[in-house]
C-alpha cells in the first residue's frame, strides 16, 4: 500500500502523467476510428485493444491494483473468470451448440 | 456500537472492511455491465440494418471522455491530498470532481434532447429519411357528428371514456351533444357517468353484453390527433383508444418533414429512391446525391484499388447516406463534402427559405411505413445505446452524490479523523474510477466503431 508520505508524494506526479496519457489515447482512438483499415472488424479490434490498455492503466494506477492485498486479487480472479464465461455464452448462441461442443459432426451438404 | 476496522486493517485480510465491500460490489457491477456489453454484441451481430457508426456527436462524446478522465485524476488526487493532510487541496479536488460529473450529465442531456427531437421515416422502397417534424405529426379529421360509444358490462381493457380519449383531440371548443333520448348535453365526467349508467342498466335488462351509446354532435367536429393516440383510421372513420368510433372525413394525414438526410443503403438502385420523386426532393437533389455517391466511390477505388467496395461499411455510409445541409440542392460540382461525411454544403447565393437549412417535403401516408424519433423504438442500436448510457449516467449521478456528501457533510470527520475520511474517499473514488472505466469502453463502442 502506498500509505507512507513519500510514496504518495511520488505517485501524485504519476496520476497527472497517466491522466495525460489517457486523454491522448482517447484522441488516438477517435482518430483511428476514421482511418479506413482493410476491414471494419480491424478498426473494432484496434479500438478495443486501445480501450483495454486505457482500462488497465485506470485499474492499475488510479485503483491501486498495482499494489493491493491478495484478497482483492482473489475476488477479481472470480470476476474475470465469470465475466469470460458470460462473453463465451455468445459463441453458443452464434454457433450450433451441438456441433461446437463436438457432440456430432454435421453431414456435408451435397 | 462502533463499526470495526473502518480505519485500520483487519489482521486476517490486511484491508479495512469497506475496501473489501466495494471490491465485491464492483465485481457484481462488472457482471451487470458485462451482461449488457454481451447484449450489445448479440444485437450488433444480429442487426439487419447498417449499424450506426459515427452517428452520435463524436465531439460531445470526446469532451465527455476528457471530463471523466479529468475527474478520475482529481478524485485520486483528493485522496492523496487527504493522506498528506493538505485539506484545502483535498476540497478543491473533490469540488472539481463533482463539477466534472455535472458537466458530463449536462452534455449527456444535450445529446438525449437532440435524439428525442430528431426523426427517421422509412419509405416504402426502404429509403430512410432523417429530419425534423416542425409541427409534429397529426392526422386531421373533419365533419364528425355521429359517435358510437360502447361500454362492456364485464370489466374490460377498452371501455368508453370520451373525456380522456376523444374530447382532448377536438380542435376548438367541444359542441353540445344530443343523446338518443333527444336530450342536449355538455359532455363532461358527470353527464357521461349518468349516460353510461343508464345505458348499462338498459343493456342488463335486455341481457346484452355491451351497452351502446350514440351521441350526435350539434355542430360538426374537427379532430387533430397523433396516430399513436388513436387505434385506427380510414378515409371516413376514426376509432379512438376507448373504442369510440366516429364517422367523418379524413382531411390530412400527410407528414411535413424537414429532411436533413437520405439513407439509401436499403434501396437496390439508390438513385431511384422514392425520396427523389418529383413530389419530394426532386431531380436537383437526385443529381447532387448521384454526384456525391460517385465521387466517394471513385475516391475509394483510387485510394484502395485492391479492396472490395461493396464490403466497406464506411464507403456505403459515405456514398449512400446523403446529408442535406441547405434548403436547395447545391449547384453541380459543389455536392461532395469533406473527408468524413457525405455533406452537401449550402449554395453560395443563399435563399429565402424560412426554415433555413433543410428542404421540406410533404410525405403522403401511402409512401411511408414507419417513423420514429431516435429512441429505442427506432432500432436495436438506439435501444442498447439508451440502456447502456442511461445506466452509466445513473452511476455518474450516484457516484457524484456520494463524493458530494463526503465534501459537504463530512467536515467533522475531516477535522477529527482524517484517516477514516481518507478511506471513505478511497472507496468512493474506486467506484468513480469504475464509472470511468465503463465509459472507456462505451465511448468507442457507441460513438466510434
Amino acid at each position: 500500500m502506498a500509505d507512507n508520505i513519500e510514496a504518495i508524494q511520488k505517485s501524485i506526479k504519476w496520476y497527472l502523467v497517466i491522466g495525460g496519457i489517457l486523454i491522448l489515447a482517447s484522441g488516438a482512438t477517435v482518430w483511428l476510428s476514421y482511418v479506413e483499415l482493410p476491414t471494419h472488424s480491424l478498426n473494432i479490434l484496434v479500438g478495443m485493444i486501445l480501450a483495454t490498455i486505457k482500462a488497465t492503466l485506470v485499474a492499475l494506477i488510479f485503483m491501486h491494483l498495482n499494489h493491493e492485498r491478495s484478497m482483492i486479487y482473489k475476488i477479481l480472479l472470480f470476476t474475470v473468470v465469470l465475466a469470460a464465461v458470460l462473453f463465451a455464452l455468445f459463441i453458443f448462441s452464434h454457433e450450433d451448440p451441438l456441433v461446437f461442443s463436438g457432440f456430432y459432426a454435421p453431414v456435408e451438404q451435397q | 456500537m462502533d463499526i470495526p476496522y473502518t480505519v485500520h486493517a483487519r489482521p486476517d485480510t490486511g484491508l479495512y472492511n469497506a475496501k473489501i465491500g466495494i471490491w465485491l460490489f464492483l465485481a457484481s457491477e462488472v457482471m451487470l455491465f458485462g451482461g449488457l456489453f454481451s447484449a450489445y454484441i448479440f444485437l450488433r451481430v444480429g442487426a439487419d440494418y447498417p449499424w450506426p457508426v459515427h452517428d452520435l456527436d463524436v465531439t460531445l462524446g470526446f469532451i465527455n471522455t476528457v471530463v471523466l478522465i479529468a475527474s478520475s485524476v482529481t478524485v485520486v488526487m483528493a485522496w492523496a491530498m487527504l493522506k498528506l493532510r493538505k485539506f484545502g487541496w483535498y476540497r478543491i479536488n473533490m469540488a472539481i470532481t463533482v463539477i466534472c460529473a455535472g458537466v458530463f450529465m449536462f452534455n449527456k442531456s444535450l445529446e438525449y434532447k437532440a435524439k428525442f427531437a430528431h426523426y427517421a421515416v422509412k419509405l416504402t422502397d426502404g429509403t430512410m429519411l432523417t429530419g425534423h417534424l416542425p409541427h409534429g405529426y397529426q392526422v386531421k379529421f373533419e365533419g364528425a357528428t355521429e359517435f358510437n360509444l360502447s361500454v362492456p358490462l364485464k370489466t374490460s381493457a377498452v371501455t368508453a371514456d370520451p373525456i380522456g380519449h376523444v374530447l382532448p383531440f377536438i380542435e376548438g371548443t367541444a359542441p353540445k351533444f344530443k343523446t338518443e333520448g333527444g336530450q342536449e348535453i355538455t359532455l363532461d365526467e358527470a353527464s357521461f357517468k349518468a349516460l353510461s349508467a343508464e345505458a348499462v342498466k338498459k343493456a342488463a335488462e335486455a341481457k346484452k353484453g355491451t351497452a351502446s351509446i350514440k351521441l350526435i354532435a350539434t355542430a360538426p367536429i374537427k379532430f387533430a390527433v397523433k396516430p399513436s393516440e388513436i387505434f385506427a383510421y380510414t378515409d371516413t372513420t376514426i376509432t379512438f383508444r376507448d373504442g369510440t368510433t366516429a364517422t367523418g372525413k379524413l382531411t390530412d394525414d400527410k407528414m411535413t418533414l424537414e429532411v436533413d438526410g437520405v439513407d439509401a443503403r436499403g434501396v437496390a438502385q439508390s438513385e431511384k429512391s422514392l425520396a427523389f420523386d418529383h413530389r419530394y426532393l426532386g431531380e436537383a437533389w437526385q443529381k447532387a446525391f448521384v454526384e456525391n455517391r460517385d465521387h466517394h466511390i471513385t475516391k475509394f477505388e483510387k485510394d484502395y484499388p485492391t479492396r472490395d467496395k461493396t464490403r466497406s461499411a464506411t464507403l456505403q455510409k459515405e456514398s449512400l447516406f446523403f446529408k442535406l445541409n441547405s434548403a436547395e440542392a447545391p449547384a453541380a460540382g459543389a455536392a461532395h463534402g469533406d473527408a468524413h461525411g457525405a455533406e452537401a454544403h449550402a449554395p453560395a447565393g443563399g435563399h429565402g427559405d424560412a426554415h433555413g437549412h433543410h428542404p421540406t417535403v410533404v410525405l403522403e401516408k401511402k409512401d411511408f411505413t414507419f417513423f420514429s424519433n431516435f429512441t429505442p423504438k427506432l432500432n436495436t442500436y438506439y435501444a442498447i445505446y439508451f440502456t447502456l448510457t442511461g445506466l452509466h449516467g445513473l452511476h455518474v449521478i450516484a457516484g457524484a452524490l456520494v463524493l458530494l456528501y463526503f465534501l459537504a457533510f463530512d467536515g467533522k470527520r475531516l477535522r477529527q479523523d482524517p484517516e477514516h475520511l481518507a478511506n471513505r474517499v478511497e472507496v468512493g473514488g474506486l467506484f468513480w474510477h469504475f464509472v470511468d472505466l465503463v465509459w472507456i469502453f462505451l465511448f468507442p463502442l457507441l460513438y466510434l466503431l
